[in-house]
């Protein structure tokens, strides 16, 4: 996720896990039960499981390899571009309305996959407003109206 | 036996009802449109349509006839795209395409569409029939089972997807690992403490499935499809006669009823499921007829009967990967995990004690899926050309459409941007982490059995007070602690025996 440069291989996959598990552990080790009726805790699961995860990532980082072919150019460029298109679509769908942001996604989405601007709004459009007709009108699951809401 | 046909009259009529047909057939449409496009497989499409089944308000028993629909008409729509283009639909396929669409190319088209679709109808027929004798046997059998033989059982199943599944087992585990310790997040049902919610209100009753799935799968394959551009591939055209004539049923009946029954096995095996069984039923089939027929024999070169057989195995396994999440609550495979976090939303456990309380459930199920498979073939040997042509859907317009029903069905759960926002995180992740090979079905098994593995774990501790040996105590638990470790040690040393003896043995399977 860090720069371009960076290989995905079981080395950095390794180091990951270790520092879930380390964070995990870190965070479960206080977890007590203020009446303790049992003998085994809310804590000790958690602790295996951070026990586990961190022998893993070990063996990974440690035996390392597996280097993930670097992909084809251009390729990086829009897989940045549609996760952030996704994550902007997040926070707006409730906000803008499904109708609104979906619009909105489709264009660079739909840009990424190849379509043209045209295309790819027009097929956002029509995505947005069936979809909502389908769902919330037919289908009764309640979706954001967001700035149409006077509208529909 | 006649207990066995009255628990199935209950079960038509559940799955006869006017809602649950419809409900039924439509599952079976979208499921083979699922399994037509490629980089959309059953867990997607079951993933996507799991929240909104919910938010339908539909019974729990419609959601899961829905469910299951899809599912076994993914297997079948899988099979269109591997012999027209040459790409699976999805990873059980594979096979499919090593024959069929050579035979394609042939002009075959029709033959190999409408052979695959019978081999696929006979396969989860065999294997439906499997469920509705075994089922009752294994749940009474299960019944008897303590937390103890629980917890050796679920170690069991993440040993058989490690073992199976991956030429990296350490990545299989890493990814069953994590997916249990995502599932401590949230008020600690024993000590009513908070685990690992960082003070979130929005973590406070654990990560949401649902958002888990779509994000791991669904959202996560939107991005890597970014990297096949699979722009143009001319489909080849179906041409030739359409449907098969007695002679190639009969050169293909016995590979069918052999991947039939290789794929119910290997489905009813908890973590082993359709890629598995295809590659098995394909392997076993090139080898009993290149001894048997060298003369005739031409696997990889559109072999009629390479094609048949890995069809019928993967819908018998798809199928027969009903019995463990039924019987014991200990999903077969990634997808019918997923059907148990449906179940989830609906408070229902699955599990032995499912037979006796809600019968309706577990039999209407059955019965759907012995007219689900009629429906399935019904549709697809008459409506094959309009399935292919969801083949030219360009995936500028497919890729926002998914896109959105995915986010309608994360948001319909809880209507919250928190849910949303995580959604496209994990998709984020489990691209990353696909990317590197490590494989999503153990961590969607291990969120799903998580709180039962821990659950079952502390409750056979408490019994003893804290004294680890009831682990292995019963002969049962010895037994699943013997076959565990079996499913991991058994392949990997077959596979260096194999590498020593230098042969090209059998090709190990693909993972998905």
């Amino acid at each position: 996720m860090t720069g371009s440069r960076v290989v995905l291989n079981d080395r950095l996959l390794g180091t990951a896990a270790l520092a879930f598990a380390a964070v995990m552990a870190w965070q479960g080790y206080g977890l007590e039960a203020p009446f303790a009726y049992e003998p085994v805790g809310p804590r000790a699961f958690p602790m295996l499981l951070s026990l586990i995860i961190g022998l893993c990532g070990l063996w990974l980082a440690v035996k390392g390899g597996n280097p993930v072919e670097p992909a084809a150019p251009g390729v990086k460029g829009r897989v940045f571009a549609v996760a952030a298109a996704l994550a902007v679509y997040a926070f707006l769908f409730q906000w803008l309305g499904v109708v609104f942001a979906t619009f909105l996604m489709s264009l660079p989405v739909g840009r990424a996959f190849g379509g043209s601007w045209f295309k790819s709004g027009a097929a956002g459009l029509v995505l947005g407003v069936a979809v909502f007709l389908l769902f919330d009108k037919v289908l009764d699951v309640v979706l954001p109206t967001g700035l149409l809401g006077g509208l529909l | 036996m006649n207990e066995i046909f009255g628990h199935l009259a209950t079960g038509f009529s559940v799955a006869l009802t006017p809602l649950n047909l419809l409900i039924a057939a439509i599952g079976a449409f979208i499921g083979t449109i699922v399994g037509v496009l490629p980089g959309l497989g059953p867990i997607n499409g079951v993933a996507i349509l799991m929240p909104l089944a919910f938010a339908m308000q539909l019974p729990p028993e419609s959601s899961l006839i829905l469910l299951a629909a899809v599912y076994i008409g993914c297997e079948y729509g899988g099979r269109i795209s591997s012999i027209l283009i040459n790409v699976p639909g999805e990873a059980s396929a594979i096979m499919t395409a090593l024959d069929g669409y050579p035979m394609a190319r042939q002009g075959k088209a029709g033959v190999a569409l409408s052979i695959s679709a019978w081999s696929s109808f006979v396969g989860s027929a065999v294997a439906t029939v499997g469920i509705a004798i075994a089922a009752p046997l294994l749940a009474r059998w299960a019944l008897a089972f303590g937390p103890a033989e629980y917890f050796a059982l679920m170690v069991f199943a993440f040993c058989c997807l490690a073992g199976l599944m991956g030429e990296q087992p350490v990545k299989a585990l890493l990814a069953a690992a994590v997916g249990l310790a995502l599932s401590t997040v949230g008020i600690d049902e024993n000590s009513g403490i908070y685990r690992y919610t960082f003070d979130s209100l929005h973590l406070s009753d654990g990560i949401q499935f649902v958002v888990v799935v779509i994000g791991l799968f669904s959202v996560s394959e939107m991005l890597l499809l970014l990297e096949q551009s699979v722009t143009g591939t001319a489909a080849v055209k179906p041409t030739g006669r359409t449907l098969f004539n007695l002679r190639e049923m009969a050169q293909t009946w016995w590979g069918t009823v052999r991947g039939s029954l290789i794929g119910f096995v290997v489905g009813v095996l908890p973590g082993a499921g359709a890629t598995v069984a295809s590659a098995m039923a394909y392997s076993t089939e090139k080898r009993l007829v290149e001894q048997s027929d060298p003369e005739g024999a031409h696997f990889g070169k559109g072999d009629i009967r390479g094609l048949a057989s890995p069809e019928a195995a993967n819908n018998a396994s798809a199928t027969g990967s009903f019995v463990p999440m039924l019987t014991l609550g200990v999903p077969g495979s990634g997808t019918t995990a997923v059907m148990m976090g449906v179940l989830a939303l609906y408070n229902i456990t699955p599990g032995p004690a499912l037979f006796d309380q809600r019968p309706e459930i577990v039999w209407g199920l059955i019965a759907s899926l012995f007219i689900g498979n009629f429906m399935l073939l019904a549709m697809n040997i008459p409506m094959v050309g309009l399935f292919a042509r969801m083949l030219s859907v360009p995936t500028w317009a497919l890729v926002p459409f998914i896109v959105t029903v995915s986010a309608i069905g994360v948001y319909s759960v809880h209507a919250t941007t928190f849910d949303l926002v995580m959604m496209v995180a994990l998709g984020v992740v489990g691209y990353l982490l696909r990317k590197m090979s490590v494989p999503m079905a153990p961590l969607i098994l291990g969120l799903v059995l998580g709180n039962m593995m821990e659950q079952n774990l502390r409750r056979a501790l408490s019994i003893t007070n804290g004294d680890t040996a009831i682990l292995w105590e019963s002969p049962v638990s010895i037994g699943l602690w013997a076959c565990a470790a079996a499913v991991l040690v058994v392949p990997v040393t077959l596979r260096a025996l194999a590498r020593r003896r230098g042969g090209a043995a059998v090709s190990s399977a693909p993972s998905a």
